[in-house]
């Protein structure tokens, strides 16, 4: 014991007295620390996390590797070991001092680094400091050991500086360290799956950023103390006192028999990809925290309310403060700032009724359609490129849905927020049913059980929704629908719709029922459901009903889009196929396939199918209006994904209908945003320009409570605090 | 090695004498525990170095040939640290004064000169309070007069009655310094003793050289107890070789006397190890 605390406490002073590894240990950390600092501009956020991962991956690879590996093998060339091994000592006390101070070294370190992170660039206190300290404290075992073997193995300086350029450099530009690994090709985010630091640099960055703890990293954690183990073992085993005891060539495999464990690992994430993909949620997680100052711009708050000159600070994903008139300095702020006079921010646009598995168009081959994994985060790319950063499926199938949920919620991928319903609850035959027909016979049972519900009785009804509330589904989606003469539909009992709505709200699942007519209407007021989907494209609903809507808090939404495009269909017009946003979100392929389609006897025969659903745009103004002057909560969808709604703008066409309407453009775009988070039941975090609010935020060249169609001029978009860059939503990987 | 066999007695200043490459170095490190045997009976301290290394290493002390400290180590703090592996322990101010490196108790090793390297290594075989004292070529490299410092502690220490076992290819060194000495070559002791013993046994002779102002006469008598003699072409250089060469000194001195013929010059040489090592194997010590 007493030879184990001198040969620290000698270590210790001799590595005082030493200028390079001061050097290494404490200026070099300190000097990347603020010279990236300063050119990452971590005051505004953002990169804090990823320069502080940096200095400590960093500073554990140099530990690792330069201070254990290179030591061993400088003393041992000097014959200083030598003069050990006369004494009545084994390699344990020299390796067991070393590695303590290191420790002792790294550590103080680490607390500088946070503390100057906390201090300097305001990164947020560390929720579980202790995680930190035990992954960072594995971390450094493990390097320390692969540095170990490295001085076991190595004949020489030479041969020891070969062994660690090869490592470290890999470890070092592969590994996350120095750029994040989700910015690399895929198949170079894999080859990083099998490099040690990877793993390092993942759990710090994940633990910094408060969402995991060392538990979360149980996996990568145990490979790093199995290579601690196995490189200490080994290290010992294979330790040399003088350099004339030279190693076979064949010993270095020792090195790789250290890294074994990430091979597994390696080979494990190449199948599994969660890893790449927990990468991925950690960059996109830097890119939502940064700070940024939107100055000078006319704020739609989204309750109505406008500030005609004002400035968002946007801080850590949320919106921190709202100033009227004049900004205080950016850089006070810490903030980038972004000018945005003549512009107007308001909150991002939510549209609450698409179906993400229909394109909107038609291919000519059934191989072309893309499957779900590929075709809705592309969808959904589309909608935050076209300022939508909230969408509700209301109706796709459930699986699928809920994955592309998962994807987007966690930053996998980037788009718009997805609420989904997941199947439709709809009677035997009923509306919903008929998309069924163009499936193969033998996918049917497959599709129906993702796609449709169809209760016979309330309590199946219930059990149903007990099921979807099981799945975590943001609201269920009901049908009544008789259809007309010419396209009849089986239409549900509504006392199963009542079940539903009854049951779902145990689980305060908002309830919105598709109507057709208006008993329709009346019969899902009745049943006391939350939100009324089309209303009705040919019947006028009285204003009582909508009076009765208002009163119990009932959402409209009158998805005009499709009413629109029905029409347009049925009358041979395409140019909704040529406008802009159309064009720049729309697959090529998709577009000119949807044309040449259209115009062919299968398009003419579906276009005529359509027009047997008598639809009327004036009916259809009539109801806004009328919902409008009763008070009724208006909502905006799209229903996109019908023939001609490509997914994406389709918004801004319906907030254009509603001025064509007759609606001000205020109340349409309160409907728009605010409205639309209601009914999603997000409205305490996403809707508003709202100190605390999510900063999802849509700014547009102009003032689109004079022109409407300014909202599709867009500017910006921002999702989370994350300023998207639109030109790269379509190139996600 | 081929087959060695020695014993030291406590107190004993024992040296192995030997050409690079002899086996010294293998034979103490085969004593020191650093190196397995193939086979034999080695016992150091009465423990077998091969199974008690521990027990037996903490009761010895050696310096051995170019070992290192790192730079920054002071004098003391080397000390320190390595007497926190044993269990015994000296005085290690004490130590340093005996070793005259008292001014340089808090310097750095690197600031250091050669001699005074070769003090703080004797100081680390010594830091134990040693039961039996390794050294290893203690003055290799080192300029003679450092040599000559090394050699006055060690000489010290032998007075200490220190058991000391001290391998050298120096000649003088082990003629100096040890009680008795084994000659190794190739392996083998081709040679065991004191010096003197050793250098009486062999058939070297001394050998005494007289240098004259004239020629001598050609008719050199048979010198009592002399072996031989030689005689340079001018006759101005005799040497004679005899195993005792006092008895056989007066009576060459008497002899040049009476043939009226000045001495200038008389030395006697006595037979050295190097000469011993030549003869038995027919090569120089060092090359």
């Amino acid at each position: 014991m007493r030879a184990y605390i001198t040969q620290i406490r000698t270590n210790l002073r001799l590595t005082m007295r030493d200028r390079t590894v001061l050097f290494f240990n404490y200026m070099f950390p300190l000097l990347f620390f603020f010279i990236f600092g300063f050119l990452m501009h971590a005051e505004q956020g953002g990169a804090i996390v990823q320069i502080v991962n940096m200095v400590l991956v960093l500073g554990i690879l140099g530990s690792g590797f330069f201070g254990a590996g290179m030591r061993t093998v400088m003393d041992r060339e000097a014959n200083i070991l030598r003069r050990f091994k006369v004494a009545p000592i084994s390699a344990g006390p020299i390796l067991v001092s070393q590695l303590v101070v290191g420790l002792v070294h790294f550590l103080p370190v680490t607390v500088l680094v946070l503390v100057l992170a906390h201090v300097v660039y305001g990164m947020p206190p560390l929720e579980h400091p202790l995680s930190l300290f035990v992954f960072v404290l594995i971390g450094v075992l493990a390097f320390r050991a692969m540095g170990g073997i490295i001085g076991a193995v190595a004949n020489s300086m030479q041969e020891s500086q070969i062994i660690i350029q090869l490592l470290y450099f890999p470890m070092l530009f592969l590994g996350g360290a120095t750029f994040p690994i989700a910015v690399m090709p895929n198949w170079l985010q894999i080859v990083a799956q099998f490099i040690p630091s990877t793993y390092l640099s993942t759990g710090i960055t994940a633990i910094l950023q408060g969402h995991e703890t060392i538990w979360d990293n149980l996996a990568p954690a145990g490979a790093l103390l199995l290579t601690a183990a196995v490189g200490t073992f080994l290290a010992l085993k294979l330790f040399r006192w003088e350099k004339e005891e030279k190693m076979r060539t064949t010993a270095k495999l020792w090195v790789l028999a250290v890294l074994t464990p990430f091979l597994l690992m390696g080979a494990w994430q190449a199948y599994s990809k969660d890893n790449v993909v927990k990468g991925k949620m950690l960059a996109r997680e830097m890119s939502r925290t940064r700070t940024l100052l939107i100055r000078d711009a006319r704020l739609f708050l989204g309750d109505g309310n406008v500030i005609e000159q004002g400035a968002v600070l946007v801080k850590d994903g949320k919106i921190a403060e709202i100033y009227t008139g004049a900004a205080p300095d950016a850089k006070t702020l810490k903030a980038e700032a972004l000018d945005a006079a003549g512009k107007t921010l308001m909150p991002g646009l939510i549209d609450v009724h698409v179906h993400l598995g229909s394109p909107g168009g038609f291919y000519t081959s059934a191989e072309d359609y893309e499957m779900p994994a590929k075709a809705f985060p592309r969808e959904m790319a589309a909608y935050l490129y076209s300022g939508v950063t909230a969408v509700k499926s209301a109706g796709d199938g459930l699986d699928e849905i809920l994955k592309v949920r998962e994807m987007e919620g966690s930053g996998e991928k980037l788009g718009s927020e997805l609420f989904v319903v997941g199947p439709l609850f709809t009677a035997p035959g009923g509306h919903g049913t008929e998309y069924a027909k163009n499936i193969p016979e033998i996918a049917r049972g497959g599709f129906n059980a993702q796609f449709l519900r169809l209760p016979k009785t309330p309590e199946e009804a219930k059990q149903m929704v007990d099921e979807l509330a099981k799945r975590h589904v943001d609201g269920i989606k009901t049908i009544l629908e008789a259809g007309s003469p010419g396209y009849p539909f089986v239409r549900m009992d509504p006392a199963l719709v009542k079940a539903i709505a009854e049951e779902a709200h145990k689980f305060k699942l908002p309830v919105v029922c598709h109507t057709g007519n208006v008993r329709d209407v009346e019969d899902a007021v009745n049943a006391g459901v939350d939100g009324i989907e089309h209303g009705s494209m040919n019947d006028v609903i009285p204003e009582a009903l909508f009076a009765r809507m208002k009163q119990a808090g009932i959402t409209f939404d009158p998805t005009l889009d499709v009413v629109e495009a029905f029409t347009m269909l049925a009358q041979g017009k395409f140019e909704m196929l040529d406008r802009s946003l159309v064009q720049q979100v729309a697959p090529k392929k998709l577009l000119e396939s949807t044309k040449k389609f259209l115009q062919s006897p299968d398009g003419e025969k579906m276009r005529s199918g359509l027009g047997k659903y008598p639809v009327s745009m004036a009916i259809c103004d009539q109801n806004l209006l009328a919902a409008m002057r009763a008070g009724v909560t208006l909502v905006t969808g799209t229903d996109s994904g019908n023939p001609t709604l490509f997914h994406g703008p389709g918004i801004h066409r319906e907030l254009q209908l509603w001025i064509e309407a007759g609606v001000p453009a205020s109340v349409a775009l309160q409907a728009a945003t605010y409205n639309g988070a209601q009914l999603l039941r997000a409205s305490d975090r996403m809707g508003l320009i709202k100190k605390g609010y999510e900063a999802n935020l849509l700014l547009v060249d102009g003032n689109p409570l004079k022109d409407i169609s300014v909202t599709e001029r867009i500017s910006m978009v921002m999702l989370k605090g994350e300023r998207v860059d639109r030109s790269e939503l379509f190139d996600q990987q | 090695m081929r087959g060695i066999d020695f014993e030291v007695a406590p107190g004993e200043v024992f040296g192995l004498l030997g050409p690079n490459g002899a086996g010294k170095t293998t034979t103490v490190e085969i004593l020191e525990g650093l190196r397995p045997r193939t086979s034999g009976d080695v016992k150091v301290l009465g423990r077998d170095p091969a199974i008690e290394v521990k027990a037996l290493k903490d009761r010895i002390g050696v310096c051995l040939q170019s070992t290192n400290l790192p730079d920054k180590i002071t004098v003391r703090e080397s000390l320190a640290l390595f007497q926190s592996f044993y269990s015994r322990s000296t005085d290690i101010d004490k130590l340093i004064d005996r070793l005259q490196l008292g001014e340089k108790r808090n310097a750095y090793y690197q600031t250091l000169s050669g001699g005074q390297k070769q003090r703080v290594a004797l100081a680390l075989a010594l830091v134990n309070d040693p039961q039996l004292v390794f050294l290893d070529e203690p003055t290799t490299g080192l300029d003679p007069q450092v040599r000559l410092e090394i050699h006055s502690l060690i000489s010290e220490l032998r007075d200490a009655k220190r058991t000391i076992l001290i391998t050298t290819h120096y000649i003088e060194e082990a003629e100096r310094l040890c009680d008795r000495v084994a000659i190794v070559d190739q392996g083998k002791i081709i040679a065991l003793g004191t010096p003197r013993e050793i250098q009486a046994r062999t058939l070297g002779t001394s050998r005494v050289e007289i240098h004259t102002a004239q020629p001598m006469p050609l008719d050199v008598p048979n010198f009592e107890e002399a072996e031989k003699f030689t005689i340079s072409d001018d006759r101005k250089v005799l040497n004679v070789y005899s195993p005792r060469p006092a008895r056989t000194l007066p009576d060459l001195v008497k002899w040049i006397d009476q043939n009226g013929i000045d001495l200038e010059d008389i030395h006697l040489k006595r037979p050295t190890l190097e000469d011993v090592f030549i003869e038995l194997t027919g090569k120089r010590l060092r090359d």
